[in-house]
């Protein structure tokens, strides 16, 4: 912060201005001043919009970016700086509510450690350039006088949806190019893929609030999976009544909604349709269930995972196996999800294939699984993320087939395991640039670095992949001015890209919102009507106010294209007994929040663990290394070794051991550098056949005690309640016969 | 000779010794320093210099470098307040309540016990102000007319704290100063320089004279009669501090004559140990004699047994309650992360006393120099164990915790006893650490008055000897 | 004279409280009700509170001394309840127990009488305040808080804590705290505040569900409900109505036990103002 100098002739200025402020306006009108390098300013408040009040909070919608999902915000802005979000009760998909990472969307913004003036590389390191300079070198490998074409170019991005998305297409086109690599760790890519083959539907409307059971396999619906702010209220509703619903969750080490199971079933990795497959079986051969609407083959392979077999290969005991069958055709309508843990595998598209055909079986399709169509607007739709993106990225740079890539929302460097030796290839790409807010790994990597404006100071238009219920195009706009003036809106950075390639596309738009604004008038039926010209403006302004724009809803109805291939369950190595398994967490979820200090400090849900990684093992296996809790431990891959103290406790698999996704950055920031350890950088190489997605799930680690003592730093000192009443439980039944009118 | 000898060691007092003699003793000890002295005032001061030092630290960046946490908001510093008043408590039990009972052999020891009280008091003091996270706003503690009409909070026992404190401290100051007084006008009249001036000042005119005596006796006996019922209380209310809260572990009825028996207890154990330490400098073998010492070991021992008999009480009021936190505190004292120093106070508190039953140890100064100090270490080891498994382990097991102090808080520990011993060591030098006006009272009395000595008597009935006197035995003079 | 009948009034007063359990001449009387079996243990209400209240980040060395800042922390429990007759397995099969805990604001509130400099009080709303500007960080309140929820500012948190331009976060309704001063949860008092005098302003009273706490705004399960209990139209009243958990006992009389609403350490007589609904497992 420069020092405000003030000598009399400045300080009668000010005087000046405030006095004319005070005449014109005919009361005390405040100003005030703001210095930036030695430069004052006074921005008198002559006339100043009638809900700017100082001292008085107002609120602007907006969109939440700090996952995938597009929640919508209300921040709360006062003197020009926002304070606070809120979930937009506006919002179909959360009706008001937000998750931490999204409370923390304040720190993504307000960070300490984002860039703020471009970075040009230059002698082989990254330095400090004019945004001419930086756009003028872009424009010289990049432009239309650059040569370049065709495949050789390439984005990646994160998810990316609404007019971005279209502007990034149109870019891509200019040059002639298709590649867009799309990457996400956290992806419901093979669920999608399974819905598209079986229903014809990519992103069914899942109702777990109209269901008495919800069977998820892995499906962490409360914290990282899909949606999980719409869930969560689905969840609410699910639980709550005289059908308070049965939730049981199987999976290898226990997620946010496994903690809030009714029954948690620890799962052998990888062996979720066969479980699915073996419930089948119970449902048709025990309970006698209709089984008419499967096909043949599909019954054939049912009948193949006896309960026997399927106790043998799963690890469940066969009685529970039966309970939960019995459950599931009792307690009708029900609804069979499958996430992370039982997708990220070799036969990943089998075993959702398997839960998928569960629902089938028990009538769910057309209860809880509703057909949701097709967003109205394919072009604004979302293009969502997964790995296998990443490793056909890695293949191209690898063959030397991309000259230039951009990138944007997204660190495939810090996500991508050691065996696809990115790193190394995306090095041997001639021209990088960066769109990032912060230093991250990849952004370390690039050639010209752009430094982007936040999510709170930017505008744009986003569509979620899952929609709740409504379709709606989300509105992000700027919740105050730019912190740094030297960052620019990711927006103009598409429309600036696209008048490089061809000058003059976009004359006549001043900027992005310029450019929205028309965009959104030209949606039939939204800003004007049939035969008026002029935008709507209090219809614009109505829809900035909602933060939301309704779309209509094409309610297609499924096709139903039934098949099921069997299963793909890959043996245990000797040599490296236990399974790997990254957990998902909705606290640094893939790492892009580790440089959150509000983040770093919650503890996790699971561990209670802060500001660091731990290995979570069961007693059996921590008695077998010898080691308790704090005590450190490497886990070793053929690809590669991590050292990180344990945290042991019931929730898992004995079999496995679960490192938690989110730190071990080399980069990004002071709050994240040199933090923990990455379990994405070891695991083993190996994707689900289907649709190319890396199987995460599906490595295979040696554990081995060091007889060190770590640091594991954990919020509360015991595990139990040692006989008080702190969190009492009585059983659904009593629940049911007492709050049945509710 | 043998007679002679085995007679000065059951005799309290010589009484041959003239009254020259004793005002030369006394006065050689306020002189010339010797180079320990010295040497002894720059360890104390070093010792102060860490405390500031500390505190000086901890004023400027805050409590948590003293290692306290959520839920150990106190540690160190109350405990060894606690210890620090409780040390207080010896001055008081010696000259006022001995007082009262006529017990003449505290005479020439109660000097420095008074002073003890009065130094370990201004010791304890800072504690309840240095613990304060804004030390700087301390003085809101206290009832003062504000404009803005606040008032502290008169049902916490912090408040009560203050005054009692405060109340007690300037009682003590009052009862050595105006105990003193006879024995400055000696110093006066001994005097020259600054001394000369500081005891004129202080001496108030004494003369002598009948009515000064009289006047001076009945203060005396006034301010003791206040003093006691005054210790008993600041105690009881230190005790409220805990047992005021509904911690398991702290709310506990006894906890007031727990604490007032502990107190005493360290009280004279200190006072052994001063005893022990200024017999030996200030060569005062001859007042402070060892049958005065067997006295002083006899009390610490009676005080001992009361002690340990409150916490076998406490201890099987909880295991027989139906309080399961408080039990749950009860077992983790024995088996916890804090149970060496739980079991330490144990042995030091109500084992090592069982060696005050020996009359060869109660008379043997070498020995009970160490244990004396064994015993005021399970003493602050048992403020420390009163106040720290409590807080690690309460009602909320998720902030169960357990912690250990940091260095700030021992350097601030440490400090305090610099700090005591540099007042302690002033004091001896400036002032009269054995009241020689007293004790020319008691050798008056042994000698003019016809005095039966219990132990004389059974020493003579031992001997066989018919020569014991049955004449009544007077009162002692006032 | 004045002397006696205040006196007489408070006497009746106190009376009063006793006949007809937590009686209080109250204009309102803020409490909660969490419902563990909604409660999903997410970690949201704790960082909506972190954004709301200015609480310091403190870093991993003052977080493992136990110097953190959490006003609303989620505990988690592995305890396997004592329902169904199943033996006992190496799986945690119900799942985890959480416990969204922050100040219970307490009617009968152990730190209050304990601060030497009546800092911690109770306001005429129920509420169990903390005066930081009074405070003179004696940490008795905590010491006597059974529910250890209360936090000190070990340090001057603000020097590092928010390094510019994280400060330009800080919500400036309310105060960062600075060294040796004691906090805790507020019920989001300074949105208390406004809307009370956004109300008055408008000649009205406050409506139910005007008032939101930040957890309870912020709670993607709806498992946190807050309100006026004077209020008998509002959710928060009709809930312990429901429950049937009332102030002024340490134990509930129910017509059904089996009712889900209870209060934290009941038995200390501390009078929580925050009824929990027991958690549900489906056997």
């Amino acid at each position: 912060m420069s020092k405000i100098e003030f000598d009399r002739r400045d300080f009668l200025k000010v005087m000046g201005v405030s006095g004319v402020a005070a005449t014109v306006a005919g009361c005390d009108m405040p100003s005030y001043i703001t210095s930036e390098e030695g430069a004052e300013e006074v921005i008198p408040y002559l006339s100043p919009e009638e809900f700017v009040i100082p001292g008085v909070g107002v609120h602007y919608a907006s969109t939440c970016l700090q996952c995938p999902a597009t929640c919508g915000i209300r921040g709360r802005v006062r003197e020009g700086r926002v304070l606070k979000l809120e979930g937009n009760p506006k919002s179909a998909l959360n009706t008001g509510k937000l998750c931490q990472m999204g409370q923390a969307g304040l720190q993504t913004h307000y960070n300490p450690d984002r860039l703020t003036k471009p970075l040009v590389r230059k002698d082989g390191a990254l330095a400090e350039a004019t945004w001419e300079d930086a756009l003028a070198l872009i424009e010289e490998k990049t432009g239309p006088s650059s040569g370049l074409s065709g495949g050789r170019f390439a984005w990646l991005t994160g998810t990316i949806s609404g007019h971005q998305s279209v502007l990034l297409k149109a870019h891509l086109e200019s040059l002639g190019s298709s590649s867009h690599f799309v990457h996400e760790v956290i992806n419901t890519r093979v669920w999608q893929a399974v819905c598209q083959d079986m229903l014809g539907q990519s992103m069914p409307r899942l109702r777990i609030d109209k269901a008495k059971m919800v069977l998820s396999f892995g499906a962490d619906f409360l914290g990282t999976w899909m949606s999980p702010i719409h869930f969560s209220a689905d969840y609410a509703r699910f639980r709550s009544g005289e059908d308070r619903g049965m939730l049981v969750q199987a999976e290898p080490s226990m997620s946010l909604t496994g903690a809030n199971a009714d029954l948690w079933v620890a799962l052998r990795p990888g062996t979720e349709g066969v479980m699915a497959l073996g419930l089948a079986n119970v449902l048709i051969n025990k309970e006698r269930m209709d089984a008419s609407a499967l096909p043949a083959a599909a019954l054939e392979l049912i009948n193949q995972y006896g309960v026997s077999r399927t106790t043998k290969m799963t690890g469940i005991a066969g009685d529970r196996l039966i309970r939960i069958a019995r459950h599931l055709k009792e307690r009708s309508p029900s609804l069979v999800l499958a996430g992370a843990s039982a997708a990220g595998h070799v036969g990943g598209y089998q075993s959702v294939q398997a839960a998928m055909l569960l629902n089938i079986l028990l009538g769910n399709i057309d209860q809880t699984i509703e057909a949701s169509g097709d967003f109205a607007l394919p072009q604004l739709a979302s293009v969502s993320g997964g790995t296998s993106d990443l490793s056909r990225f890695a293949d191209a740079a690898g063959a030397g087939k991309l000259d230039a890539v951009f990138f944007d929302g997204s660190n495939p460097l810090f996500a991508a395991p050691n065996h696809l030796g990115l790193t190394e290839k995306f090095d041997s790409i001639p021209f990088k640039v960066a769109f990032s807010q912060f230093m991250d790994e990849t952004t370390a990597h690039a050639d010209v670095v752009l430094p982007m404006a936040s999510a709170l100071e930017d505008w744009g238009t986003h569509v979620a992949a899952y929609q709740g219920g409504d379709h709606e195009i989300a509105f992000q706009q700027p919740l105050m001015e730019p912190i740094y003036p030297g960052t620019r809106s990711f927006g103009d950075m598409l429309l600036a890209l696209n008048s490089m390639r061809n000058p003059g596309s976009y004359d006549g738009l001043e900027d992005y919102y310029g450019y929205l604004q028309s965009a959104v008038g030209s949606i039939p039926g939204v800003l004007k009507g049939e035969d008026d010209e002029a935008i709507n403006v209090s219809a614009w302004n109505r829809i900035l106010q909602d933060g939301r724009l309704q779309m209509p809803v094409d309610t297609r109805a499924f096709t139903s294209n039934l098949s099921m291939d069997d299963m793909d369950v890959r043996d245990a190595d000797p040599a490296f007994p236990y399974y790997l398994v990254p957990t998902p967490r909705g606290t640094l979820y893939d790492g892009r929040h580790a440089n959150i200090p509000w983040l770093q400090e919650s503890p996790d849900q699971i561990s209670k663990v802060v500001w660091n990684s731990w290995a979570e093992i069961h007693p059996v296996t921590a008695a077998k290394l010898a080691v308790e809790e704090g005590d450190v431990i490497t886990v070793t891959t053929p690809d590669g070794v991590l050292e990180v103290p344990v945290y042991i406790h019931k929730g898992i698999h004995v079999d496995v051991v679960a490192v938690p996704m989110g730190q071990g950055h080399e980069d990004y920031g002071r709050y994240a550098r040199g933090r923990g350890v990455n379990p994405l950088k070891i695991l083993q190489p190996g994707s689900d056949a289907k649709t190319g997605e890396l199987a995460l799930y599906g490595s295979r680690a040696a554990l081995a005690a060091t007889g060190r003592a770590g640091r594991l730093i954990k919020m509360g000192n015991t595990e139990t309640q040692h006989g008080r009443k702190i969190v009492a439980t009585i059983t659904a039944e009593q629940q049911r016969r007492n709050e049945g009118d509710s | 000779m043998a007679e002679e000898t085995h007679l000065s060691a059951t005799k309290d007092i010589d009484e041959k010794i003239a009254w020259a003699e004793i005002n030369s003793d006394v006065l050689r000890s306020m002189e010339n320093p010797r180079m320990g002295y010295w040497l002894a005032v720059v360890v104390s001061i070093c010792m102060l210099m860490v405390g500031v030092a500390s505190e000086v630290y901890q004023y400027n960046v805050g409590m948590g470098p003293a290692q306290l946490n959520n839920p150990h908001m106190w540690d160190l510093y109350i405990s060894t307040f606690v210890f620090w008043i409780g040390m207080s408590h010896s001055g008081t039990l010696l000259s006022a309540i001995l007082h009262l009972f006529h017990a003449d052999w505290r005479k020439p020891i109660y000097r420095f016990a008074e002073a003890m009280t009065t130094f370990s008091l201004m010791t304890a003091l800072v504690f309840p102000i240095i613990h304060l996270g804004r030390v700087w706003n301390m003085h809101w503690v206290i009832p003062y007319y504000s404009d803005r009409g606040i008032w502290p909070n008169f049902r916490s026992p912090l408040v009560w704290d203050a005054f009692a404190i405060t109340t007690y401290l300037t009682g003590s100051v009052l009862f050595l100063y105006i105990g003193m007084i006879p024995d400055l006008a000696i110093c006066r009249d001994n005097a020259i320089g600054w001394r000369k001036r500081l005891y004129t000042f202080m001496s108030v005119g004494w003369r002598g004279d009948d009515r000064q005596w009289r006047n001076f006796r009945k203060t005396y006996l006034l301010m003791a009669c206040f003093l006691i019922p005054l210790a008993v209380s600041v105690h009881s209310i230190v005790a409220a501090d805990f047992a005021m809260a509904i911690m398991p572990g702290w709310h506990v009825t006894s906890f007031p004559p727990y604490f007032v028996s502990g107190a005493l207890y360290s009280g004279c154990a200190a006072i052994i140990t001063l005893f022990v330490l200024l017999r030996y400098f200030f060569k005062f073998e001859q007042y402070m004699t060892l049958p005065i010492l067997d006295k002083t070991c006899k009390l610490t021992f009676a005080i001992a047994m009361v002690w340990s008999y409150l916490n076998l009480i406490e201890f099987a009021s909880v295991w027989y309650g139906h309080d399961i936190p408080a039990k749950e505190v009860l077992i983790a004292k024995f088996t916890g992360p804090y149970s060496p120093f739980f079991l330490g106070m144990l042995f030091c508190g109500s084992v090592l006393p069982f060696t005050l039953a020996f009359e060869k140890i109660r008379r043997n100064p070498m020995l009970l120099l160490p244990i004396s100090i064994f015993l005021n270490v399970g003493m602050w080891l048992e403020r420390y164990m009163i106040v720290a498994p409590t807080l690690s382990l309460a009602y909320h097991p998720w902030s169960w915790d357990v912690m250990w102090p940091g260095w700030v808080e021992w350097g601030i520990v440490f400090g305090s006893f610099g700090w005591f011993g540099l007042l302690f060591l002033i004091f001896v030098k400036v002032f009269p650490s054995v009241s020689m006006y007293e004790v020319k009272e008691m050798v008056y009395h042994r000698r003019r008055v016809v005095y039966e000595d219990a132990e004389l008597r059974a020493h003579e009935y031992k001997k066989g000897a018919s020569g014991a006197s049955s004449a009544a035995p007077a009162t002692e003079g006032s | 004279m004045s002397l006696v009948r205040n006196f007489i009034e408070d006497w009746s007063r106190y009376r009063r409280s006793i006949d007809e359990g937590g009686f209080h001449e109250y204009e309102h009387m803020w409490g909660m009700v969490i419902d563990l079996d909604k409660c999903t243990g997410c970690n949201a209400c704790s960082v909506a509170c972190y954004a709301e209240n200015n609480l310091a980040v403190v870093g991993e060395d003052k977080f493992e001394n136990g110097q953190g800042m959490h006003w609303m922390r989620i505990e988690r429990y592995w305890d396997e309840p004592n329902i169904g007759n199943e033996r006992v397995r190496d799986t945690q099969e119900h799942g985890a127990s959480f416990m969204p805990m922050m100040c219970q604001q307490c009617n009968s509130a152990t730190c209050e009488p304990v601060c030497p400099v009546s800092a911690a009080y109770h306001t005429p709303d129920g509420l169990n305040a903390q005066i930081y500007n009074r405070c003179v960080g004696s940490r008795y309140c905590a010491n006597n808080c059974p529910y250890r929820l209360r936090y000190f500012n070990f340090f001057s948190y603000y020097e590092d804590s928010w390094p510019s331009p994280l400060d330009m976060q800080l919500n400036p309704d309310i105060t960062v705290r600075d060294k040796g001063v004691m906090e805790k949860c507020t019920f989001c008092v300074q949105r208390i505040r406004s809307t009370k005098n956004a109300a008055k302003m408008e000649d009205r009273q406050v409506v139910d569900g005007e008032v939101q706490t930040a957890c309870q705004q912020t709670c993607p399960t709806s498992a946190i409900v807050f309100g006026d209990l004077l209020d008998h139209e509002s959710d928060v009243h009709k809930l312990w109505h429901k429950h049937q958990t009332r102030l002024g006992t340490t134990k509930q009389k129910k017509d059904n036990p089996e009712l889900r609403g209870y209060r934290l350490y009941e038995q200390l007589n501390t009078e929580p103002s925050v009824t929990y609904l027991e958690r549900v497992r489906d056997v």
